[in-house]
């Protein structure tokens, strides 16, 4: 065994942190601060993005021949490190790390040279259209159609929690095009050029926390040209589980976890105990903050292994795993967020939330984003397959 | 970074699990522990002659410079087959205290230790919080003809057995000070010496040692200022039994898997059921972060740079879901779990001792959070 990186990686992390520290702007800065969920505030991170991509930065897990950084799996972690660090916004996944990756591993070359280059620069943004109101955990059973015409498709039907559907200018989903045979042989894959054909209407739908981040999208006989099928017709069940495994396993959550310790912590020893003292000193505080903590730790551990090429990586499970795990810290971490803040963490304040606005908390910034974030992050363990089949194809994997 | 076992390690490992699986079957291992015996003497003999007794000590204590990845690498088989024999009393605790001394007397203990002529017990628990290190309690007075001691220790491994003692003892300051803690040998024949052997829930020989007016001579005090060595002891002993505890996980989660793939209730085997299957996931979760911990700390104490927070994150973690997958596994099993023929009941009264030795999940877990 050995603990340490096999390159010196010092000036690496040297040259992340100068950067980091002097390219965001004040804006992008307070969209770190205020981020309440997974999806940071969409035009900071679009600007910060194009920030990072100037660097050669977007997209620190893609092969360099495609705009990627070439770094190793280590100088990625510590990028991930430095970053969570400062509180910077998360840059969106579904492009970079979902569809952006997919077209890496099964996209045509035309598809590739038209969309991997706007995706890195953030010029286009990619909505997932994969559940549906009656194709939820059991996706399989999807049933908005696609029926070839021409050199087109043409979709009807509906998709629901497409993420930020209404702030998208793309659109990748998964369509019926055979009722034949099992369910999971009749899908398609396909790519949407636009969200504003002729026939599709997105709807928002204003989530528990107060704000849209989910929509409902309506196909009304939309025609769709069918180059922008990635692999073969009624062969996207493999290319939608491809891509799964994207968004199930990818990047480490370690460093963001242990940052929201920290501010919790922060937050903690300016909070007094009803028991005296701060709530840092409470004897009963320390015990749930250090055994979540700990558990923080056990997932650092596995991700670190993971990265490091340890036989734990070969695990079929390992993305149910991860994903398990680290939705679930998520939401104990903002459990323990809401107790921290308290009834400073009852007011409703979506204006004060927004980036630049003119309004300030009624508490600490702290107490502005503990509960929006407790909220949203109920959705962890739902999205990307719910957690309940997660341990199904752990335990079936056994 | 490198998390694995290395070739030789990975032999090492194979060939211990072949031994075990031959020589101590389940069945062997309930006949010794229900036996007059503390444990095998031919066991014993055999892991003396392939070395794992030389293992953890330097090549000047005529030891062989094993590093804590190659315990780590035998101590999780060690838990799988539920070895009673004190490799942890004899050689991680009381066997690295006395290659802290300096003298003949020490030396000539370590040797015979290592050779398997000799058992040695390390008490140090006093029952009292001593998982916080610093509260040892025991006095050792300084007296023109040696040291005067005084005090109780409590659950020293094969203190029953022992030829000699090392005691942990305060000789000056009160509980909690790190200063005036020292290690010292103690012959448990000594007049004054009472010892009250048992036998613990998990199939080991322990006593409670009460030492009354017992002088020793100077000659045996192993280590003053000893409060980082005898951290240092207890931190690589607590990487070990981590290790067991890792063991047996492994083996109570593929034991359960197999149980609930047979075992059929209402026509079909149980693992179909989702409040089973998700049980076993849950059991495969925990296993997947303990051995994570293991193995990260491992590889951290192998490079010098575990802190005490390290080993706390560790010692909670696994006492935790250790704990969580033996419960999972009993509970999954359902009436079989509960009887005393089946392996799993065994693997989960150890994972219960593991967690309350050196400090108790709770403990530790606080411990992170408090800085």
């Amino acid at each position: 065994m050995d603990i340490n990186f096999n390159v010196d990686l010092i000036t690496f992390r040297d040259e992340v942190a100068a950067f980091l520290d002097s390219a965001p702007t004040d804006s992008i800065r307070e969209a770190g601060r205020k981020v309440t969920s997974a999806f940071s505030d969409f035009d900071n991170a679009v600007e910060w993005q194009a920030i990072l991509n100037e660097k050669g930065w977007a997209a620190p897990s893609w092969p360099k021949e495609y705009g990627g950084t070439g770094w190793s799996v280590e100088q990625r972690f510590i990028f991930s490190e430095e970053y969570c660090k400062r509180d910077l916004p998360p840059l969106l996944p579904n492009s970079l790390l979902m569809v952006g990756p997919l077209l890496i591993d099964l996209g045509t070359a035309e598809q590739k040279a038209k969309y991997l280059p706007r995706i890195l620069s953030g010029e286009d943004y990619w909505t997932q259209g994969y559940s549906e109101p009656n194709a939820g955990s059991d996706l399989a059973s999807l049933s908005c159609r696609a029926v070839r015409d021409g050199d087109d498709y043409i979709i009807t039907g509906s998709k629901i929690w497409t993420t930020l559907a209404h702030r998208a200018n793309r659109m990748f989903m998964l369509v019926r095009t055979n009722d034949q045979g099992k369910k999971q042989q009749g899908i398609t894959f396909l790519l949407l050029d636009r969200t504003d054909y002729p026939g599709m209407d997105i709807r928002p739908i204003t989530g528990l926390d107060g704000f849209p981040e989910q929509c409902e999208v309506f196909f009304d006989n939309v025609r769709v040209p069918q180059s922008g099928r990635v692999g073969e017709e009624n062969d996207g069940w493999a290319v939608a589980k491809h891509l799964l495994k994207h968004e199930r396993g990818g990047g480490a959550k370690s460093p963001t976890l242990r940052r929201w310790i920290e501010r919790i912590r922060e937050a903690a020893d300016m909070t007094p105990s009803p028991h005296g003292g701060t709530l840092l000193e409470d004897p009963v505080f320390q015990r749930d903050l250090g055994g979540l903590e700990a558990d923080i730790m056990s997932l650092e551990h596995f991700e670190k292994l993971v990265i490091s090429g340890h036989e734990m990586a070969n695990d079929p499970a390992y993305p149910s795993i991860n994903k398990t795990i680290s939705t679930e810290l998520a939401q104990r971490v903002s459990v323990l967020m809401t107790q921290v803040s308290g009834i400073e963490g009852l007011s409703l304040e979506l204006e004060a939330l927004k980036i630049g606005s003119t309004v300030k908390p009624l508490g600490s910034e702290f107490d502005l984003v503990a509960m929006p974030f407790y909220l949203n992050s109920r959705a962890t363990t739902i999205y990307g397959g719910t957690n309940e089949v997660q341990r199904d194809l752990i335990a079936r994997s056994l | 970074m490198d998390f694995s076992f290395t070739e030789e390690q990975q032999m090492l490992r194979d060939t211990i699990t072949r031994f075990l699986g031959k020589a101590y079957t389940f069945d062997t291992r309930q006949k010794l522990v229900s036996s007059e015996q503390p444990w095998s003497p031919d066991v014993w003999n055999i892991l003396v002659e392939m070395g794992l007794t030389e293992l953890p000590f330097s090549e000047k204590a005529g030891g062989l410079g094993g590093s804590i990845v190659d315990i780590v690498s035998v101590a999780e088989p060690f838990g799988e087959y539920l070895l009673i024999e004190p490799y942890l009393s004899s050689i991680l605790l009381a066997g690295k205290a006395l290659e802290l001394g300096e003298n003949d007397i020490s030396r000539s203990w370590l040797q015979k230790i290592i050779s398997g002529k000799a058992i040695g017990a390390f008490a140090h628990e006093e029952g009292k919080g001593t998982a916080t290190t610093a509260l040892v309690e025991f006095t050792a007075k300084d007296t023109d003809d040696g040291y005067m001691l005084n005090g109780e220790k409590r659950l020293v491994l094969g203190g029953g057995e022992a030829d000699i003692l090392v005691v942990s003892v305060r000789k000056s300051g009160r509980a909690g000070d790190t200063g005036g803690i020292a290690l010292m040998l103690v012959d448990p024949k000594a007049e004054g010496i009472e010892i009250n052997a048992f036998q613990t829930i998990d199939g080991r020989s322990a006593a409670h040692i009460k030492i009354d007016n017992v002088m020793v001579p100077a000659t045996h005090l192993l280590s003053e200022d000893a409060y980082e060595a005898l951290s240092a002891i207890i931190e690589n002993a607590s990487i070990a039994l981590c290790a067991e505890a890792v063991g047996i996980m492994r083996a109570l989660l593929n034991i359960t898997n197999e149980y609930t793939a047979t075992r059929k209730q209402f026509g079909v085997p149980i693992a179909s059921f989702q409040a089973i299957a998700h049980r076993l996931s849950d059991m495969k979760i925990a296993f997947t972060k303990a051995q994570a911990t293991l193995y990260y700390t491992t590889a951290l104490a192998e490079a010098g740079r575990t802190t005490s927070r390290d080993i706390a994150i560790m010692k909670g973690q696994i006492g935790k879901l250790g704990r969580a997958i033996g419960e999972g596994a009993i509970q999954s099993h359902g009436g079989v779990g509960m009887t005393d023929e089946l392996i799993v009941s065994h693997h989960h009264k150890r994972l219960i001792a593991i967690d309350a030795m050196f400090g108790d999940s709770e403990y530790h877990l606080r411990k992170v959070g408090l800085n």
